[in-house]
């Protein structure tokens, strides 16, 4: 199907754009990966698209102080290849190479992930176990910064409004070095996650996080078993997670659970050998 | 910025080079650059299968890079260099693949081969060395209905081996490695609690012979007298109900509209139905049917409520409240319950807020139209997940 007609305006600064997306029925479009198919199918119908990957500010990869800063339209391709000059996370660059294709992934940015917060992406996941946090900027050039772990609100449900654009995502530098584990399952290669398992541990940080995504929500911390794991260096048995998980998503059906358990032990087992 | 905010959806003249050809289209913002260069530029090489990014039949190079030229819209084209299965000219590696798929039988039909020798070309570019399981995972995101995918694997990794021999580099950045895990020395973590999720609903939704049932008890801090004669005046009620438009009405029909506005997704059903009310045993029952004319899509439903008297508490009332329906239609891919119940509540809670607000002889807080936590973009993401998963 065609799109219905609309208007398209590449910004070239952010003010611009984020007062162009004061007006009704305006959107931003990144990489057009995901809003791209909605709008073939006339589920989105927009007055105005608003083109933000030229912004250099959302382009930008860099570190300020302990902070790693990368902008909000860097795409997965450029994760995936990490050859921006800036050593980025060995997570992210895996979990970059598992998102769709490359055609996709040369154009679908980080921020255009995160905004569209499909609970089965890997972004929302993997930005949720790396304590990232979102820098996002409103229509009068104010920048506020809240965390992943509580931007994503449910399904396709963020705390953006109508006028905001996320900038940037940023997260500490020394999470390069932390340990991490990472499982998707999907029955195809490339597509959406049935299942996402993921653990980051960082001792010198006092850190650890696990996280299962694709539960059709908000990707779901299990605090008590990371701290557990932290506190004994070892594997939590394939019972004790189906027992975490059964008492944090009662809804969920044994397929899921399955899953779930099966991506989550397979994570933890590439941080704590068996 | 382009000079102007107000929306300007007159055509525009958009600057590329197709294989080495500066062009200038005059086309719509909407066009996409599949359709720039099928319908505008005669160069219908460039196939076009789901028009979802799924497929990879129309996969192009843009700047040298594969992108899919169904979910590329023309503004964003301006200045680009796009080399389509038409071009190549002149080009290496497109010529041995071209020979090489020839060679290995890579193509019967041919409607996935001019995405597929972009993307071959460009994991020629990019692999350092032929990794059979490599190229089958990247080759995923380009279907083929025909071959079986033996042939075009086969060329591929020939053509690599080609390119080594000829002793050009590849592109692409080696993959990482990774160390076998070593575990780590206990410690005591600070732990980060996630805020606690919004309290389960009470109520259930269940899929029935492709009907979605839900049922739910909604509690209302006004009597039940009160309550019932809010609920028998259906512009009452439809003033409530987030999105919703009473056209018109008599006393059992009904035409109007509700709107769905979430996020960037945007439906209206316009249609009709009827209601009965009936004061002895408190009990309303609505049905309609509606179209969204621009999506496409239908749904045709039955609502019934019963308004009792709170147990213990003469000034409050509880709401049964039960509702059937069903979607077809591009939005139709609606069974997947725990996505509908949290539309549900969503929709209850905004409605009954309404109510109450409204039988405190307050205002009604808005009536624009359902803009948060919503069906459509919730259906979306079950069509769009279906489609993914059925490729
Ligand atoms: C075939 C296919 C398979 C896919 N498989 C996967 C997969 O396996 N895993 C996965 O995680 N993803 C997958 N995706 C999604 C893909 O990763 C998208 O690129 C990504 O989710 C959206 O990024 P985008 O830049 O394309 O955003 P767009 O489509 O341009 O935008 C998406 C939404 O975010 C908003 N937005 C974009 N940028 C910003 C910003 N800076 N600030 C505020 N709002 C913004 C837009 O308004 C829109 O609502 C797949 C997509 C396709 C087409
Ligand atoms: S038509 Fe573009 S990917 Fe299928
Ligand atoms: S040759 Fe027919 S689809 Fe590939």
């Amino acid at each position: 199907m065609k799109p219905v007609p609309f208007s398209h305006n590449i910004a070239d600064t952010l003010q611009l754009a984020s007062k162009a997306l004061n007006t009704d029925g305006s959107k931003i479009i990144a990489g057009g990966q995901s809003i791209g198919p909605m709008l073939n199918l006339r589920l989105v119908r927009p007055t105005t698209l608003i083109g933000v990957t030229r912004l250099e500010e959302l382009q930008k990869i860099h570190i300020i102080g302990d902070t790693l800063s990368i902008g909000a339209a860097v795409t997965h391709a450029r994760i995936e290849d990490g050859i921006d000059g800036v050593d980025l996370p060995p997570m992210m660059r895996h979990v970059a190479r598992s998102i769709a294709y490359r055609a996709v992934r040369n154009k679908g940015t980080l921020g255009g992930s995160l905004a569209h917060a499909d609970p089965a992406a890997d972004w929302v996941t993997t930005m949720t176990a790396l304590d990232a946090q979102l820098v996002i900027r409103d229509a009068r050039g104010k920048s506020r910064r809240e965390p992943m772990a509580s931007f994503m609100r449910g399904a396709y449900r963020t705390g953006l409004q109508q006028d905001e654009c996320i900038t940037a995502v940023e997260m500490p530098v020394a999470m390069g070095q932390a340990l991490w584990g990472y499982d998707k399952i999907c029955r195809k290669v490339g597509e959406f996650a049935d299942a996402i398992g993921a653990i980051v541990i960082h001792p010198d940080l006092k850190y650890a996080r696990v996280v299962v995504g694709a539960t059709e929500d908000a990707p779901l911390l299990l605090p008590d078993m990371a701290r557990e794991i932290a506190r004994t260096a070892t594997a939590p048995s394939l019972g004790d997670i189906d027992s975490t998980l059964a008492t944090y998503l009662p809804g969920a059906s044994r397929v899921k659970r399955q899953l779930l358990k099966t991506a989550l032990s397979r994570a933890i087992a590439k941080v704590i050998p068996s | 910025m382009n000079a102007t905010v107000t929306p300007s959806v007159a055509k525009q003249p958009v600057s590329l080079i197709v294989n080495n050809m500066p062009e200038t289209v005059h086309v719509t913002p909407r066009t996409t650059l599949a359709e720039i260069l099928r319908d505008h530029l005669d160069l219908t090489g460039t196939h076009l299968g789901c028009e979802q990014g799924v497929c990879g039949a129309c996969t192009v190079m843009v700047d040298g890079r594969p992108e899919r030229a169904c979910l590329t819209f023309a503004v964003s084209c301006e200045g680009a260099a796009v080399e389509t299965v038409e071009g190549f000219k002149g080009d290496d590696l497109m010529d041995r693949l071209r020979a090489a798929f020839h060679r290995n039988h890579a193509l019967q039909c041919g409607f996935c081969t001019p995405g597929m020798l972009a993307t071959a070309r460009d994991l020629v570019e990019r692999l350092d060395t032929a990794d059979e399981v490599r190229i089958r995972n990247e080759l995923s995101g380009n279907l083929c209905r025909c071959t079986g995918y033996v042939g075009i694997v086969n060329s591929i990794m020939q053509v690599i081996e080609e390119r080594r021999a000829c002793g050009l580099p590849c592109t692409g950045t080696p993959r990482l490695d990774r160390a076998p895990p070593t575990g780590f020395a206990p410690f005591d973590a600070d732990i980060f609690k996630q805020p606690s999720a919004p309290a389960v609903s009470s109520g259930t939704m269940t899929v029935e012979n492709g009907w979605s049932v839900v049922k739910r008890e909604v509690a209302i801090n006004h009597s039940s007298d009160t309550v019932w004669a809010h609920f028998s005046d259906l512009d009452a009620v439809a003033a409530c109900l987030p999105g919703a438009k009473l056209a018109q009405h008599d006393d059992s029909t009904f035409e109007g509209h509700i709107s769905v506005a979430f996020g960037p997704i945007a439906a209206k059903f316009e249609g009709e139905g009827t209601y009965k009310t009936d004061d002895s045993t408190r009990i309303g029952t609505v049905s309609g049917r509606g179209k969204d004319r621009g999506g496409q899509s239908a749904v045709e439903g039955e609502l019934s409520y019963t308004v009792r008297r709170a147990q213990g508490n003469p000034d409050a009332s509880v709401v049964d409240v039960g509702f059937r329906f069903r979607i077809q239609g591009i939005l139709g891919q609606f069974n997947r319950p725990e996505l509908v119940n949290g539309f549900v509540d969503y929709i209850l809670g905004e409605f009954v807020a309404n109510c109450d607000s409204v039988l405190s002889g307050g205002e009604l807080r808005y009536n624009k139209g359902i803009s948060a936590f919503t069906m459509i973009r919730v259906i979306i993401a079950g069509k769009l997940r279906a489609l993914f998963q059925r490729s």
